[in-house]
């Protein structure tokens, strides 16, 4: 299967993450195929946070981030002067590893995002078709405004995407979405994040490796290597498919991570 | 010098020297500090008295004393803060703002008469209260954002720009930093006898025209701080660069 032959809502071109003089992560080659779950994976600190917060621009808010290399979004250098970054981020939305629910309302929560960019149309029908969409509808329904922070860890990672899904995003990125949940929460986050790629790009960062192989069509498989400073300097070792990583890796350090975490 | 003065000065030496010979006598430390901080305020005080003395012989200056004090307000709570240049003119604004609303509203209703010896002390007063007011609700919600930042990065994630994130956590930033304000005005009078009560009474005045001048100034404050504060918290970066 050629990735050529797909639709790409972002493209990498040897992007490298930058904090002050450190290299955190460098030559980063990929492309995200839309309405397919992409899957980071590899060891701590190999850089995945760090390429998935460079989608949206969320490293700008780190003081002395910089990300260098070619970033585009549907075709748009998303780094290129007169960019609006908070446009970006409103068609790219993202789930924090902590459900980080706003101290509001269930309803407020969702409709935050509609407000702030004045979207047309009824309020709270919008509301209504995100928490549906988010699988969250029928347990909130009658109780949404009560205040969000009463919801469970599951049900508030799914508000956080209902939060994302009421602005009509175009590509959603989780970075390890499930590590605070327990297998049944993470069980309908995974079901609800395969109905939702017949809609929109998602690209997730796991260290579940599992996780990887139950939801992605295509794996990145990071690694970091160490300088003789101790430095650490994370890398992109292979991107493919994800059946072909895991059955048939390319590389032996893709096999020897994916052998020693499964075996 | 006039006798009241030699009275005076011989009435300092005895408090700040009985003070620090009690500190020797009970071996607390920082008696070199006080000795210093005395001496601060008798030089600073000193300067003060003479340059308003001046001032309100030649009142047409009093706006550019009271300009300076704005200057020197919005450096030192923006330094405080960790500003930049951007926050300091915010901040300078909103000090502004807040005290000229109060100063206006004393003036016009004619509660103090228009006149430099009643309206420039007022004034600097509200300018002191508002730089506080400021100073503190621009470093708790800068730590209030430092301390939720996943849920800052939320907002700025669904499309918000920084100040828009910051926004949400203004209200309970500007709330807070009246605190202070709001306890020192419940007691009033209970706890404490405030400042302009005690000095009005001590410069002679009636204990209910000292009391009137300390409601003005009260109720002022609460106005000049919570203008600032709310001014300060929804315009300065609530990260710093
Ligand atoms: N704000 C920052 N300032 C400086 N260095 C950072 C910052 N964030 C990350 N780094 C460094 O960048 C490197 C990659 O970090 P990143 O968080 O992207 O890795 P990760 O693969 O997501 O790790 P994990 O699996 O532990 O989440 C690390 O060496 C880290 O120390
Ligand atoms: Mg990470």
């Amino acid at each position: 299967m050629s990735t050529d032959a797909h639709e790409h809502v972002f493209q990498l071109d040897d992007v490298s993450v930058v904090y002050g003089t450190h290299a955190a992560v460098s030559k980063v080659d990929l492309a995200v195929h839309a309405r397919q779950i992409t899957a980071f994976i590899g060891p701590s600190g190999c850089g995945k946070t760090s390429i998935l917060r460079s989608l949206n621009r969320l490293n700008d808010l780190v003081p002395g981030a910089r990300v260098e290399g070619l970033v585009s979004y549907r075709g748009t250098d998303v780094y290129a002067d007169g960019v609006d970054a908070n446009d970006l981020r409103r068609r790219v939305g993202m789930v924090f590893q902590k459900p980080n629910v706003f101290p509001s309302s269930i309803y407020d929560n969702v409709a935050y995002g509609p407000r702030l960019h004045r979207l047309k149309g009824s309020l709270d029908d919008r509301v209504e078709a995100a928490l549906m969409k988010a699988a969250l509808w029928d347990e909130v329904r009658t109780d949404l405004h009560q205040d969000a922070h009463r919801l469970s860890g599951g049900q508030q990672q799914r508000l956080v995407i209902a939060r994302c899904l009421a602005v009509d995003p175009d590509v959603i990125l989780m970075d390890e979405p499930c590590a605070s949940l327990d297998p049944i929460a993470t069980e309908r986050i995974e079901e609800l994040m395969i109905d939702l790629a017949a809609d929109y790009s998602i690209v997730i960062v796991t260290h579940n490796l599992q996780q990887a192989v139950r939801v992605s069509d295509m794996t990145a498989f990071f690694t970091a290597d160490y300088a003789e400073d101790g430095t650490r300097h994370g890398r992109l070792v292979e991107y493919a498919s994800t059946e072909q990583l895991f059955n048939a890796p390319a590389d032996p350090i893709t096999r020897d991570y994916i052998e020693g975490r499964f075996g | 010098m006039n006798e009241q003065a030699v009275r005076t000065g011989i009435a300092l030496l005895l408090l700040l020297g009985v003070a620090l010979g009690v500190m020797t006598y009970g071996g607390l430390g920082y008696r070199r500090e006080m000795a210093v901080a005395a001496l601060r305020a008798l030089v600073q005080l000193v300067a003060v008295a003479l340059v308003i003395a001046w001032i309100f012989s030649h009142p047409q200056w009093a706006f550019a004393y009271l300009a300076l004090m704005l200057v020197v307000a919005a450096y030192t709570s923006n330094r405080r803060i960790g500003g930049d240049a951007r926050d300091r003119m915010a901040i300078l604004l909103a000090i502004l703002l807040g005290a000229s609303a109060t100063v206006a509203i004393v003036s016009v209703t004619g509660a103090l008469e228009f006149s430099a010896q009643t309206l420039l002390p007022f004034a600097a007063q509200m300018i002191g209260g508002a730089m506080t007011a400021a100073s503190l609700a621009g470093v708790r919600l800068r730590d209030d954002v430092k301390d939720q930042f996943t849920v800052f990065e939320g907002y700025v994630a669904l499309g918000a720009t920084a100040r828009q994130a910051g926004r949400e956590f203004a209200q309970r930033a500007a709330e807070r930093s009246l605190f202070p304000t709001l306890d020192q005005t419940k007691s009033a009078g209970l706890v404490t006898l405030p400042g302009a009560f005690v000095g009005m009474l001590l410069g002679g005045a009636s204990p209910l025209l000292a009391a009137q001048i300390q409601l003005l100034v009260l109720i002022g404050l609460m106005l000049a701080q919570t203008i600032t504060a709310l001014i300060t918290t929804r315009t300065i970066s609530p990260v710093s660069a």
